[in-house]
Parts: C-alpha cells; sequence; structure tokens
C-alpha cells in the first residue's frame, strides 16, 4: 500500500522533530542586539566598524538597561524621567512569569507580548511572521497611534488606550481584562524597551563619527577624562531619546471644538459634501492613496517606516517579485547578518468604506488621524492652518479637516453601487 | 450494563477504572486553562501552596483568590484527587483481578500519575518551560491509556475473540496504529506552540505551524480512509464503527476548533480583509472566549488520542491473536455481528 507507506514516512519525519524539539533548554533571557541595524549603517557608511563595537554597545545598553531579568532605567543628571520610567512599574511587567504571596503577578511581558513583540521587542516574537502588519518593533521610537505631532512620542494616555482598546484588523489585541495597574506597568515597559532600543540605534549611528572607540572599558581608572567623556557622549544620546519622551506629554495637539448643531442632520449633510470634495481635491489628496472609490487601493505600494529602512529608504516598493537588483543585494545582506529580519511587505491605504478605524471610531480619533497623519506609515498629516493664520487655499481649517472626518465616516454607508457619486465626480474634480 | 467478568470476581475494578478516566478528563481541561493563562507559576512553591499543606491550603483563600491561582491550586488538587483514585483502582484489581497483566498495568497506571505529579512539581520547581511542555504530553498520554485500561477491564473485552488477521484486517490495523502515532504528533506539535520559549525564532514558528497543519490534514485524511474501509469491510462490528466514528466527529470538531483558536489569538488572515468581519476583528486578550476556545482545542486533542488508542485496541484485540484470553471463532460474538462469509472469518492467521 502506497498511501500506508506514505504514512510511515511522515511519521518517521514527524517523530525525528519531536525528539529534536524536546532536547532543547529554556534559552536564557537575553536582549538582543540589532544586528540589522548595526549592519545597515556599515554598509550604508561604507565602513567597517571595529569588531569590539558590538560588545561596546552590549556593555554600555546593560550598564544602563540592565537584562530582561533585571532591569535597571538609565538616570540623567536634571532629567526626571519617573513619570515615563518608572522602576518599580518596569521591573513588575520584567522577567519571568509568575504571581508574588499576596497575588500580583509579574512578568506581563513575557505573558501577553512577548510571543508577538519579541525579548528586546523588536516585533520579532516567533507568531511575527504570519501577522499582517507585523508586531511593532518599539526600537525605532515610532508609535502610530496618539494624540502629538507627527515624529513626536505618544503620551501616557495614547499608549494606556492602545493597550485597553487593542488596534481592531491587526493582530493587537485588547488587554481589556488586565487592571489598570498591570496596563500602567506595561506601559512603563514599553517606553523602557523603546528607549532602550532607540539609544541602541543612535549609539549605532555614532559608531562612523567615533574616534576609537564609543566605550573602552579598558580606559575605566587609568584614563578616567577619556572615560568619563565617552560616557558624556552617551548620556547625552540617552538624553535626547529620553527628553522626547518626556516632553510627549505637552504636545498634546489641541482639537478645536465643533461649532454648536453639528450633529444636525442638514448640517451634516452639508459638512460631509464638503468633506466630499476635499477628499477628491489637491490639497487634502487623499484620494491619490485611498484610491477613486476610497477602497484604499490608490497607491498600494507604499511601504511603512520600518520595512523602507531594509530595501532603499524609499516611499515605494513594488513587491517581492519585482525587487530590483539592489533591493535584494540591501535585503539579502541584512538578513545574512540579522536571519531574523521579516520579509518586506507593502503597506496599503486603508479600505475607508469598511468603517473600520484601528486608531480609534470616535470622530476625535479620526481627526487626530489626519491632522496628524500616521507615523511610521505613508498617511501624511493634512496641511493645517495655524491658528491665527490668514486662509490659505494650499491649507485646510480645522472645519475642513472637521468635515473630512465626517466624509470619512460617512463612507461605510454611501452606497459604492452608484458609480454616478464616484468615479465621473472624482475625475471631474481632480482637474 | 452488566459489568464483570469471567476474569474478574468483581464488577469494581472497572468501576475504578472508568472513574480514573472520567476524572482525567477535567484533570487535562484544568491543565490546559494553566497553561492558556500562563498560571503554571500562579503558586510558587510545590509540593506545598503558599507554605501550606497542599490539602490544607485554605479553602475561601483559594476560590476567593485570584483567577491564575485558583485553576492552578485547583488543578494541583484534582492531579491529587485523580492520585487517589488510582490507588483505589490498585486495591480493587489486586483484590479482584486474576488477570496478571491488568495487575501490572493498575501499577504503570499509578506510577504515571506519580511521575506526571512530579513532573509538575519540577516544573514549578525550575520554573522550567520546556518540562511544562513535557508535563503537557504526559497527561494526554495518560488520558489515553486510563481510557484503554477501563476498556481492558470491561466484560466486553474478554468476551470478543481474537486471532484473526486477513488483509483487510491487516490494512486496518496499521492504519489505527499509524492513526494513534500521528495524533499524538500532533499533540506534540501542539503543545510546542503553545510552550513557546520567548527566543524562538519567527522562522521555526512558521516549521511548527506548518508542520501542525500539515499533520492536521493527514490525519483527516487518514480517519476518513479508515472510516471507509471499516464501513465496508465490518459494517456491523460497533466495536470499531463506533470508534471509528467518535474520532471522525472529533477531528472535525477539531479542525474548526483549530481555526478558531488561530482566529481568537492572531486574528483573520490578510486574505479575508474583504470582509468587513476579518477587517475590524478586534482581538480579546485572555477572554473567556478566547481562552475556552483554545482550550477546548487542547482537550479535545486528547480526545482524539484517546478515541484512536480505544480504536487500535478494538482493531488489535480482534485481529491479533493472543494467548491471554480464550479463542473463540469470531463469530461467535453476536454482538459484534459476525457471521459475515468475508473477511474475519475467512483467513485464520497461524
Ligand atoms: C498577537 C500579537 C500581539 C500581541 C500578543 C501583542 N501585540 Fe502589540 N501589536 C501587535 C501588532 C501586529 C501591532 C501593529 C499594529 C499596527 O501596526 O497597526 C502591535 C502594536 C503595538 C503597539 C504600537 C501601537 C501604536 O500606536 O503604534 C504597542 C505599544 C503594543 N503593540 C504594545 C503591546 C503590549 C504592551 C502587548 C502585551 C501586553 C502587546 N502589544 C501584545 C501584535 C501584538
Ligand atoms: C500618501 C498616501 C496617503 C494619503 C495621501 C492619505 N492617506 Fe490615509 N492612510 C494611508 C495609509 C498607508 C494608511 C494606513 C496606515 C496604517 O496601516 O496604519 C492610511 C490610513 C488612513 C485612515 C485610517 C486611520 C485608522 O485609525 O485606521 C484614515 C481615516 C485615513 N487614512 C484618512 C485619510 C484622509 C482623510 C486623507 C486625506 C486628508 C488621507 N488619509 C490621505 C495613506 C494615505
Amino acid at each position: 500500500m502506497r498511501f500506508d507507506r506514505g504514512c510511515k514516512n511522515t511519521t518517521a519525519a514527524f517523530l525525528l522533530l519531536a525528539v529534536t524539539l524536546c532536547g532543547c533548554a529554556d534559552p536564557p533571557a537575553v536582549f538582543v542586539l540589532n544586528d540589522a541595524y548595526y549592519a545597515h549603517i556599515e554598509r550604508k557608511t561604507q565602513t567597517t566598524f571595529d569588531p569590539r563595537s558590538r560588545d561596546d554597545i552590549g556593555l554600555i545598553l546593560a550598564s544602563s538597561f540592565g537584562e530582561p531579568d533585571d532591569p535597571y532605567v538609565p538616570l540623567i543628571a536634571d532629567l526626571d524621567a519617573t513619570e515615563i520610567l518608572d522602576l518599580t512599574r518596569v521591573k513588575q511587567s520584567s522577567g519571568r512569569v509568575w504571581s508574588d504571596k499576596i497575588g500580583i503577578a509579574r512578568g506581563l511581558y513575557r505573558e501577553h507580548c512577548i510571543h508577538c513583540h519579541g525579548m528586546s521587542g523588536d516585533g520579532l516574537g516567533p507568531t511575527a511572521s504570519f501577522l499582517n502588519p507585523y508586531p511593532r518593533d518599539y526600537r525605532m521610537g515610532i508609535f502610530k497611534f496618539k494624540s502629538t505631532g507627527k515624529g513626536l512620542k505618544p503620551t501616557h494616555d495614547d499608549l494606556v488606550r492602545i493597550l485597553t482598546e487593542g488596534i481592531p484588523g491587526t493582530a493587537m489585541p485588547s488587554f481589556k481584562v488586565l487592571d489598570k495597574d498591570e496596563i500602567e506597568s506595561l506601559v512603563h515597559y514599553v517606553r523602557y524597551l523603546s528607549i532602550r532600543g532607540e539609544l541602541e540605534r543612535k549609539l549605532i549611528e555614532l559608531l562612523p563619527d567615533v574616534e576609537d572607540r564609543l566605550l573602552d572599558d579598558a580606559l575605566r581608572g587609568k584614563q578616567d577624562d577619556k572615560y568619563k567623556a565617552q560616557w558624556d557622549t552617551i548620556r547625552g544620546t540617552a538624553r535626547e531619546v529620553m527628553e522626547k519622551w518626556v516632553q510627549a506629554e505637552q504636545e498634546v495637539l489641541p482639537v478645536p471644538a465643533r461649532p454648536d448643531g453639528w450633529q444636525d442632520p442638514e448640517t451634516m449633510r452639508a459638512s460631509v459634501e464638503h468633506g466630499r470634495k476635499l477628499f477628491y481635491g489637491k490639497v487634502a489628496n487623499c484620494f491619490s492613496c485611498h484610491g477613486d472609490s476610497a477602497l484604499g487601493d490608490g497607491q498600494t505600494q507604499g511601504v511603512d517606516a520600518w520595512t523602507r529602512e531594509l530595501l532603499n529608504d524609499k516611499e515605494q516598493f513594488l513587491g517581492l517579485a519585482k525587487m530590483t537588483p539592489e533591493e535584494r543585494d540591501r535585503f539579502e545582506y541584512l538578513k545574512a547578518r540579522d536571519p531574523r529580519i521579516l520579509p518586506p511587505r507593502n503597506i496599503r491605504p486603508r479600505n475607508l468604506r469598511q468603517g473600520i478605524f484601528r486608531g480609534g471610531r470616535r470622530p476625535i480619533d479620526v481627526y487626530l488621524r489626519i491632522v496628524n497623519g500616521i507615523d511610521g506609515t505613508p498617511m501624511p498629516s493634512a496641511p493645517l492652518l495655524k491658528p491665527g493664520e490668514a486662509p490659505n487655499p494650499g491649507k485646510l481649517s480645522s472645519d475642513d479637516v472637521w468635515s473630512l472626518v465626517d466624509y470619512v465616516r460617512s463612507l461605510q454607508y454611501e452606497s459604492i453601487s452608484n458609480p454616478n457619486d464616484h468615479e465621473p465626480v472624482v475625475t471631474r474634480e481632480r482637474l | 450494563m452488566h459489568v464483570g467478568s469471567p476474569n474478574s470476581i468483581s464488577p469494581w475494578p472497572a468501576r475504578w477504572a472508568i472513574v480514573l478516566a472520567c476524572a482525567t478528563f477535567p484533570l487535562i481541561w484544568v491543565g490546559g486553562l494553566v497553561t492558556t493563562y500562563d498560571a503554571g507559576m500562579a503558586v510558587p512553591d510545590w509540593p506545598t501552596t503558599y507554605g501550606h499543606n497542599m490539602f490544607a491550603y485554605p479553602v475561601l483563600d483559594w476560590l476567593r483568590g485570584p483567577w491564575d491561582m485558583f485553576i492552578e491550586h485547583g488543578h494541583r488538587l484534582l492531579g491529587s484527587l485523580v492520585g487517589m483514585i488510582a490507588i483505589g483502582l490498585n486495591v480493587s484489581v489486586f483484590r479482584n483481578e486474576r488477570r496478571g497483566w491488568l495487575r501490572v498495568l493498575a501499577v504503570v497506571a499509578l506510577l504515571a500519575v506519580i511521575s506526571q505529579g512530579v513532573l509538575g512539581g519540577m516544573r514549578v520547581r525550575f520554573d522550567n518551560r520546556q518540562l511544562a511542555m513535557i508535563h503537557g504530553c504526559f497527561g494526554p498520554a495518560f488520558f489515553a491509556f486510563a481510557v484503554a485500561y477501563a476498556c481492558f477491564l470491561s466484560p466486553d473485552w474478554s468476551k470478543v475473540s481474537a486471532g484473526r488477521l486477513d488483509r483487510s484486517g491487516q490494512r486496518i490495523l496499521r492504519l489505527s496504529a499509524v492513526l494513534v502515532v500521528l495524533t499524538y504528533l500532533q499533540l506534540i506539535l501542539g503543545a510546542s506552540m503553545r510552550h513557546l520559549t520567548s527566543q524562538i525564532s519567527p522562522d521555526f514558528f512558521r516549521i511548527l505551524v506548518i508542520f501542525h497543519l500539515i499533520n492536521a490534514l493527514a490525519i483527516a485524511a487518514h480517519i476518513a480512509v479508515l472510516r471507509v474501509r471499516i464501513a465496508a469491510n465490518f459494517p456491523r462490528v460497533l466495536g470499531l464503527l463506533l470508534p471509528v466514528r467518535g474520532v471522525l466527529y472529533l477531528v472535525s470538531v477539531q479542525l474548526a476548533l483549530g481555526v478558531g483558536t488561530w482566529v481568537v489569538k492572531y486574528g483573520w488572515p490578510e486574505w479575508v480583509s474583504n470582509w468587513d468581519f476579518a477587517a475590524g476583528y478586534l482581538i480579546a486578550a485572555k477572554s473567556h472566549s478566547q481562552s475556552m476556545t483554545v482550550t477546548a482545542h487542547v482537550a479535545i486533542g486528547s480526545l482524539i488520542l484517546a478515541a484512536s488508542v480505544l480504536l487500535l485496541a478494538q482493531t488489535a484485540r480482534r485481529f491479533l491473536p493472543t494467548g491471554a484470553s480464550p479463542s473463540r471463532p469470531y463469530s461467535a460474538d453476536r454482538r459484534d455481528g459476525a457471521n459475515r462469509p468475508s473477511g474475519l472469518a475467512m483467513e485464520a492467521v497461524r
């Protein structure tokens, strides 16, 4: 019986696999170095770094942040960072999973997040390759759904909100069942990983210009001046990274209230109509990405910030099948240096007809997305008039943005089967 | 049902064995919950519970305590209960059962429960996830064993006559043996996916998932073939038909639960995102629906293993010659509706 024999062979293969699986012991909990970025900067600047610099960076990070089982937080003179990095809170989320005597859960990050976001917060947890979008790599310090402007860090409340609400339509779950304290602790831990990862990147960026070594531990006790100077540079860099997190709390974008009566059906209809014009107009230019029918099919070759770095530093990528030789070259080089990196993918603009808003579905959430853009993705921030600035045809007022919000939120109810509403209008208005 | 067999002077061993199997299933379920909630270390000491003798831990503290502590301590208590049932079984078997191999197996059962308990304890003492995985794989194996043992002790077991192996019987026997191997393997693969150590690479997990999927299809195909073969060759042999139907039914449920498990943990894949329900799906971490779906997938997995072991036992009983039991001609077993001209009765094997 061929069928039976086939079965036997598969069985043998499976058994072999099973035996191998049982053989492995618990791996130690260590942070993984950002080898892909290290290789990327080396290649970009066409330098070969001192082979010791990799260990130097490891040492700097270990002495400032500790290890996953025993984290510290760096102390920077004159920078009060307890609001963003509270050691007690960081500790509760770190380390192995257990409960202490009074039933407080410990090791929250490893219990809830690590299989997606990875031990180092690099978004390379075991399950990552199946998920789309990939889990967030915190190390770049870029977050998508927040109330602060382009390029700024999210506030504490933004992170709490993401953890509690989750991100619908992605693998990022809602952690509503966790206690408030547990969420707080996780938020501190996310910042801890992000600051650590971003500092690592900044240190790698320093390497091409560093005279001798970033940190030469042998100098300690011998040439203290030099050793101290090395640490000063490092601390300065750490401060840059941490300051941005501290400041973020003050940088929440004010959202102007809407004029009374905006919910009246007539006003709303007019606002939606105005929003539609803007959506297809040159200034907001939304349709160029979201497509002529807002199905998210306008610009399908965009890439996000995390992927761009692995390819071409450009806004576009034609897809795996059509990689240019340079893109393939860079990707394969980086993959050889850091085998865990995942295959590049395009990011699609949202299909706005599904009425699904990953950053939250309240009008104010959509407002913030439009005004701030979505960091790390092609979604730009709308050109907004500054308060007090004279009206300008190249910019949008906050009322314009509210109209865009109304239009975008109405799209899921608008029938797409009436072509007159769409393509022809679009072409007309585009001109 | 009349319990008792020519070899056993009392119905009690069989009853104990049934109780043992029935108590093990909830134990597996709760053990699955422990992993689902990552509650393995919710009680950091062993064999004590927060310093108390496990049985003396205040009941109210346990019932009112945090959920993960509730299930972990509950798992320990239930495990001890199963251990005590295994002791009762041994007493009963040694007093009433004459067949030596069944006495040996009773001891094996007790030793297995004890080792499993110690393994679980070591998982806690060393806080080792690899041990947790082995503990998780051994549990279902014990459950399948307990089910098979209950079947050996049942009076029907000794009534079935054995020892007629023809070609179709041979095939069925082989298929059932492979089925057991495949289902157990599937369980190990599943356990590896659940007991991920933190630094498994995405590529490795991908391999696990792919193997788990291929194996799922292999099992489904296998059981379908078995079902057809058994129905064609032994349409009235309930001892074979019932387990094969059971496995088939459980496997269908399990396939659905497998899809469900993926969805509640990782969401819908990209290619279904054109549907609104998929595009807007929000994963609710550690919610009841999530935990129950995942744990049900685990528990049904061990049920499938047990059912396939049962099927294997039943086929082996019918098609393998054994010296241990009275060898009556197969057709004498009226309940199994034999008297079939083809098949079993025709080609006797030496
Ligand atoms: C099942 C996989 C999964 C788990 C578990 C998971 N995440 Fe995520 N997470 C994701 C994915 C995927 C994204 C990216 C979503 C996107 O890009 O739209 C994400 C994004 C994030 C973001 C970025 C949000 C933003 O605005 O950019 C944060 C912060 C985050 N996760 C924190 C956590 C924390 C903390 C935990 C554990 C309590 C956790 N995640 C558990 C998959 C997961
Ligand atoms: C350069 C391309 C581009 C342009 C122009 C653009 N978007 Fe987007 N938009 C995107 C991408 C890409 C995403 C998906 C980001 C992600 O995956 O999180 C997105 C997402 C969105 C979302 C979803 C937010 C959420 O919470 O899920 C909304 C709403 C949106 N865009 C509205 C607009 C509006 C209104 C405009 C015009 C002012 C606009 N976009 C212009 C690319 C663009």
